[in-house]
């Protein structure tokens, strides 16, 4: 179903402009119009009366009534590649669940995530107009990975060792992760690459994070703060992909090699353009953990002011190659002037940053 | 024949690597390695194929072969490993006698 075929109810067409058709126009138009129109008032009266009852529920209209934006389109690529994309169309918005889990849960997780950003940051979507959210599961086989590329997000079905089967698409955190890199795409567009790459990935993981926290309803003590946590497969041990509260203890793999995320700028990894685009990844570790100490200093929930000072700084302040220092200093003058120069918000932002070194 | 497939990048930025020997292969697996190399265009490509896109989290590829004292890498990203580049691969990958390690990058 797209938007064009849900009922005209009060945006397409004015009921001044169907009033205007009722009085002028020729029989049948007069018709239509006064039909619409009966639609039109039926529907207003059943949505006082529906908030009525919401209320008597603690609910508001967002929980029963799909937003204007919310456009999710399903595909299952069927276990092809980059070049078969996006794959057959398997659920429309407003489309009841399907037999395939992954399907269901690409659906319901990237609803989540878009309710998340318009409830808490006023943003309709990707784009912050309403742009269609595409998601294809079953991308290649046994895939490791869930991806944003550039126009959709991609998810694989796990092989089990990396991954465990269907983790990728059931994972909250994952989807978040993933569509946010769309939204840094249609904001600051972060180059993939070294610092800025690395602020990509963090932002991702930040909104990641705050997304799962906000459908738990949990505080920033309540959180557990790691990405992908209960996907790891059989080779690899621990709890999560990367942790941020601690960076650098997720994982580690029997034999050797653990996560070597820093949490602070001694142990910055200067890494080549061709591992991981300069460690965008690795050294994510650092402003993921300057989030995760910001936001516990403040206390509360996470995305009422921290996430909040991060968004403002990703949608407004900063450019596309943004180093680290950079992206300290916006967030500090954001802070300031969401919450006051004077605030303890500025001043435990400021803080986070130098207990990791960037500042 | 020695081919090695580093894959590095995606949402977890692990590096994994595929390695594999076509003396430790039975002779029909190693005439069929060495057709898939020939085929797969690897010797044509440049050294470094197609450059960063838009999106993110998607995987990087490393195709290194050593053959009778040469040898020639190839780097390439996700959208460009292809037809029967994205084939090899795929045989290289399920070979009993390859080995896969799997790793944090810049170890």
């Amino acid at each position: 179903m797209t938007l064009l075929s849900q009922p005209p109810v009060c945006c397409i067409a004015p009921p001044d402009l169907l009033r205007a058709v009722a009085e002028g126009g020729s029989p049948e138009e007069r018709e239509i119009a006064l039909a619409t129109l009966a639609t039109a008032e039926t529907a207003r009266a059943q949505r006082v009366s529906v908030t009525g009852a919401l209320r008597q529920l603690s609910l508001t209209i967002a929980d029963a009534a799909p937003a204007p934006g919310k456009v999710r389109s399903i595909y299952d690529v069927e276990h092809g590649g980059y070049y078969d994309l996006p794959g057959r169309k398997v659920r429309a918005e407003g489309d009841a669940d399907t037999a395939d889990a992954a399907v269901n849960e690409a659906y319901a997780n990237s609803g989540v995530t878009y309710d998340f950003f318009r409830e808490v940051f006023q943003r309709d979507g990707i784009d912050g107009r309403g742009m269609e959210m595409v998601s294809s599961v079953h991308y290649d086989i046994d895939y490791d990975n869930a991806a944003w590329t550039g126009l959709q997000m991609i998810y694989g079905d796990g092989s089990g060792t990396v991954f465990r089967k269907g983790s990728l698409t059931r994972a909250l955190d994952v989807v978040g992760h993933e569509l946010t890199h769309g939204i840094t795409q249609y904001t600051a567009q972060l180059v993939y690459n070294r610092q800025s790459g690395a602020l990509n990935e963090s932002f991702s993981d930040v909104f990641g994070s705050l997304v799962k926290q906000y459908s738990l309803r949990q505080t920033a003590d309540q959180a557990d703060w790691l990405i992908g946590d209960g996907m790891l497969g059989s080779s690899l041990q621990g709890v999560a992909l990367r942790s941020m509260k601690a960076p650098g203890t997720a994982w580690t793999v029997p034999g050797g090699g653990k996560d070597n995320q820093p949490g602070h700028m001694d142990d910055y990894a200067d890494l080549p353009d061709h591992e991981d685009n300069g460690g965008v990844h690795i050294n994510s570790g650092i402003p993921n953990h300057a989030f995760y100490l910001a936001a516990t200093a403040m206390g509360g929930h996470a995305w009422e002011r921290a996430g909040r000072i991060w968004y403002e700084t990703l949608t407004r302040r900063l450019h596309a190659r943004a180093t680290f220092a950079e992206a300290a200093e916006a967030t500090v003058a954001e802070a300031g002037r969401l919450f006051g120069a004077d605030g303890e918000e500025r001043k435990h932002v400021r803080a986070a940053w130098q207990q990791v070194g960037v500042i | 024949m020695k081919v090695s497939i580093v894959r590095r990048g995606g949402f977890a930025g692990l590096v994994t690597t595929t390695t594999v020997d076509s003396a430790a292969l039975p002779a029909e697996q190693d005439a069929e390695l060495r057709a898939r190399v020939s085929r797969s265009g690897l010797l044509d490509l440049p050294a470094r194929a197609g450059g960063p896109g838009p999106g993110a989290d998607l995987y990087d590829y490393e195709v290194r072969v050593e053959d009778r004292g040469g040898a020639r890498t190839v780097r390439i990203g996700e959208r460009e490993l292809t037809g029967p580049l994205r084939d090899l691969v795929g045989y290289v990958a399920s070979l009993p006698g390859a080995t896969k390690r799997t790793g944090p990058p810049g170890q």
